[in-house]
């Protein structure tokens, strides 16, 4: 695949503030890519960068082949949606959808004829005479989604767009976004905080900490194979769950010093015997069937109907999940039983995945 | 009556006290003398009857009389000098001010702060330093024009009736700029910047951003800034006693000084009155425009 965006050793500096630390992305033609790390990471910076907003210290940026490290936005051909959408409050929505246009020389009508294609796409046919002001949350959104495609752009850009939408709006338009994405076979950057919508709309996920890049690839590979602790807590919800222990005499066992009695659980690879180790435990892999190797003691229960979530009497405690309504009670012994594949372990020093 | 006294503590009755308050004290200082002002411009008014309320009814004479003075045509024609030229200097000096202290730079507010020194100074020592400023002989502004080569010859600024009024306004607008590039950088720092980062991605250029964000964005600041300068302008007279004291022969009078001059100069007061009712009805056109520009605050 011909990539769209090819990001090479970006650096940037604020004052005295590494802000983008080596950065290497490269984003092939028609991929949905999605940025994501707790606040302050750089994954806004990153994305400003590649609209020209925030200018790079060192490296490359190239967009179509077309070396663009000073070229401002207005020539980069890139859409951005905003997390604040940014509408311009003095335009109606006609306004704001043909607003780029009015650059473009493209005559009266036909903007007007593209506004309601681009309208009736995306379901605003009867709100283009109404002001920003007078739009709900979602329909905000949508002029704003409406402004970006009317442009058919190189590239598109979204920085948080759907989280100032409630719950249950932000979950139908993920899908609507993403299925928009693959109709217009569009390059997408998607910047976010929230792993879920990183996981559920995009092909390629980018876990950013502190300015670095601390793993990418697609969703499921960095679930079943994060490089390391910071990624393995990251993605998944709720978060994995870390044990302290040690490798085991035999050296395909680990034993989790931390909890209750030190109970041993079998691996399906070698490690170094009495080596520490931190072994990573997701909240959903613990009662996988088959049989009992430890029982945890429950504190507290939460059960939503379709899922119950435990938290363990034990220090550090652990979050269990078992499917359906949950036979638990609080003060129970919880039988876990974990598959020898289900088990991360990360050196406790670097944190690197072993 | 034990209602009357909680509504007053806890309800409704609190919130018409203070506004009944604010309503006497409107009525008592500006109401009232307004009234008794348009009323003395219908009457007779001479030293006898001055302490009398009821006087001999005028009509229009007083007014028949003002419009039908000599330097009638040359008071009106030097108040639009002086309110126009002033209030477009204000303005676009302040707007350009205003914009470029928005730009990012070291101590860029403490120097926009500098700049409110001439609001806080007394219209009159702004004056005597503008009277010094302008001196025909002495000027800073002469010498300042004659090594730039722009003029040949000595101006009188002050003397000269061609440019008499040209000189006040000068002084005005220099006395204006600060208060019209601080409400104007209050308006400027309301919109949002990602308006302009989102304009700036759609293919806008600078000047392009400023047409199309920036001075819609602005409407309703720029509607109250040019109509508090008229109002603003219409008031200023420290300036006129002490540049020009109007003249020389009424080459540099405005509507306000003129009105002075037949009160405590002629002691007319009917006159003066009249004058100042004409004024009147320029203010209200002025706060007619500042309502309506502030009617619908334009705000995401």
């Amino acid at each position: 695949m011909t990539p769209q965006i090819e990001i090479s050793n970006v650096d940037k500096h604020y004052g005295a503030f590494h802000a983008l630390k080596d950065i290497d992305l490269t984003i092939p033609k028609g991929s949905f890519v999605a940025l994501v790390g707790p606040s302050g990471c750089g994954k806004s910076t990153l994305l400003r960068s590649i609209a020209g907003l925030e200018s790079i210290s060192s490296g490359d940026l190239r967009i179509a082949g077309e070396r663009m490290n000073d070229m401002p936005p207005r020539k980069r051909d890139v859409a951005m949606v905003f997390q604040s959408y940014a509408l311009y409050p003095h335009m109606n929505v006609l306004g704001n959808l043909t607003y780029s246009l009015r650059f473009k020389g493209v005559a009266r009508a036909d903007a007007r004829e593209k506004a309601n294609q681009v309208a009736s796409t995306i379901g605003l046919e009867k709100l283009l005479d109404r002001y920003p002001r007078e739009l709900s949350g979602g329909q905000r959104q949508r002029v704003a989604m409406g402004r970006a495609i009317i442009r058919e752009p190189k590239a598109f850009l979204f920085d948080e767009p759907l989280s100032n939408l409630d719950a249950a709006l932000r979950v139908h338009m993920r899908m609507e976004v993403r299925a928009l994405h693959d109709r217009l076979g569009a390059t997408s950057v998607y910047v976010t905080h929230d792993q879920i919508e990183a996981m559920t709309m995009a092909d390629h996920v980018v876990v950013m900490r502190e300015g670095r890049i601390e793993q990418q690839g697609s969703p499921l590979d960095l679930y079943d194979r994060p490089a390391n602790r910071f990624v393995a807590g990251f993605i998944g919800s709720p978060a994995m769950n870390f044990v302290d222990g040690t490798g085991g005499e035999d050296g395909s066992s680990v034993r989790l010093d931390a909890l209750p009695g030190a109970p041993v659980l079998r691996l399906d690879r070698r490690i170094e015997p009495g080596r520490p180790v931190t072994a990573g435990l997701r909240p959903e892999h613990l009662f996988s069937g088959g049989e009992t190797q430890i029982t945890v003691p429950i504190r507290v229960v939460e059960s939503t109907g379709s899922v119950a979530y435990y938290t363990t009497d034990t220090d550090p405690e652990l979050m269990l999940v078992e499917q359906g309504r949950g036979k638990l009670r609080p003060g129970d012994a919880a039988p876990l039983s974990i598959a020898p594949g289900d088990i991360h372990l990360f050196d406790p020093k670097t944190g690197l995945a072993l | 009556m034990r209602r009357i006294l909680s509504s007053l503590t806890d309800g409704k009755g609190f919130d018409l006290l203070l506004v009944g308050i604010t309503l006497i004290f409107l009525i008592l200082l500006a109401g009232l003398p307004l009234v008794y002002n348009v009323l003395l411009s219908f009457q007779e008014v001479d030293m006898f009857n001055l302490a009398a309320f009821s006087r001999p009814w005028a009509g229009l004479d007083n007014y028949r009389e003002i419009v039908s003075q000599p330097e009638f045509g040359l008071v009106m024609r030097n108040t639009g000098i002086f309110v126009f030229g002033s209030i477009a200097g204000q303005f676009a000096f302040g707007f350009a001010l205003a914009i470029f202290f928005m730009a990012k730079f070291p101590f860029a507010s403490t120097i926009r702060g500098l700049f409110l020194v001439s609001w806080v100074m007394p219209g009159l020592v702004v004056g005597a330093i503008w009277g010094w400023i302008l001196a025909g002989d002495f000027g800073v502004l002469n010498a300042v024009l004659q090594g730039l080569g722009i003029i040949d010859e000595t101006m009188f600024w002050k003397s000269d009736p061609a440019l008499s009024i040209w000189a006040v306004t000068m002084a005005n607008i220099w006395l204006g700029l600060a208060f019209n590039m601080m409400l104007l950088s209050v308006g400027l720092a309301a919109i949002p910047r990602d308006l302009y980062e989102a304009a700036e991605l759609d293919g806008a250029n600078g000047f392009q951003r400023f047409t199309t964000i920036t001075v819609p964005m602005m409407r309703s600041t720029i509607g109250a800034v040019l109509a508090l300068g008229l109002i603003y302008t219409l008031q200023q007279f420290d300036l006129f006693p002490a540049i020009t004291e109007g003249g020389p022969a009424n080459s540099s009078n405005v509507a306000q000084y003129w009105a002075w001059q037949w009160s405590f100069r002629i002691f007319d007061f009917a006159k003066g009155a009249t004058v100042s009712v004409m004024m009147l009805a320029f203010v209200l056109i002025a706060s007619a425009v500042y309502v309506w520009s502030t009617r619908a605050e334009v705000r995401g």
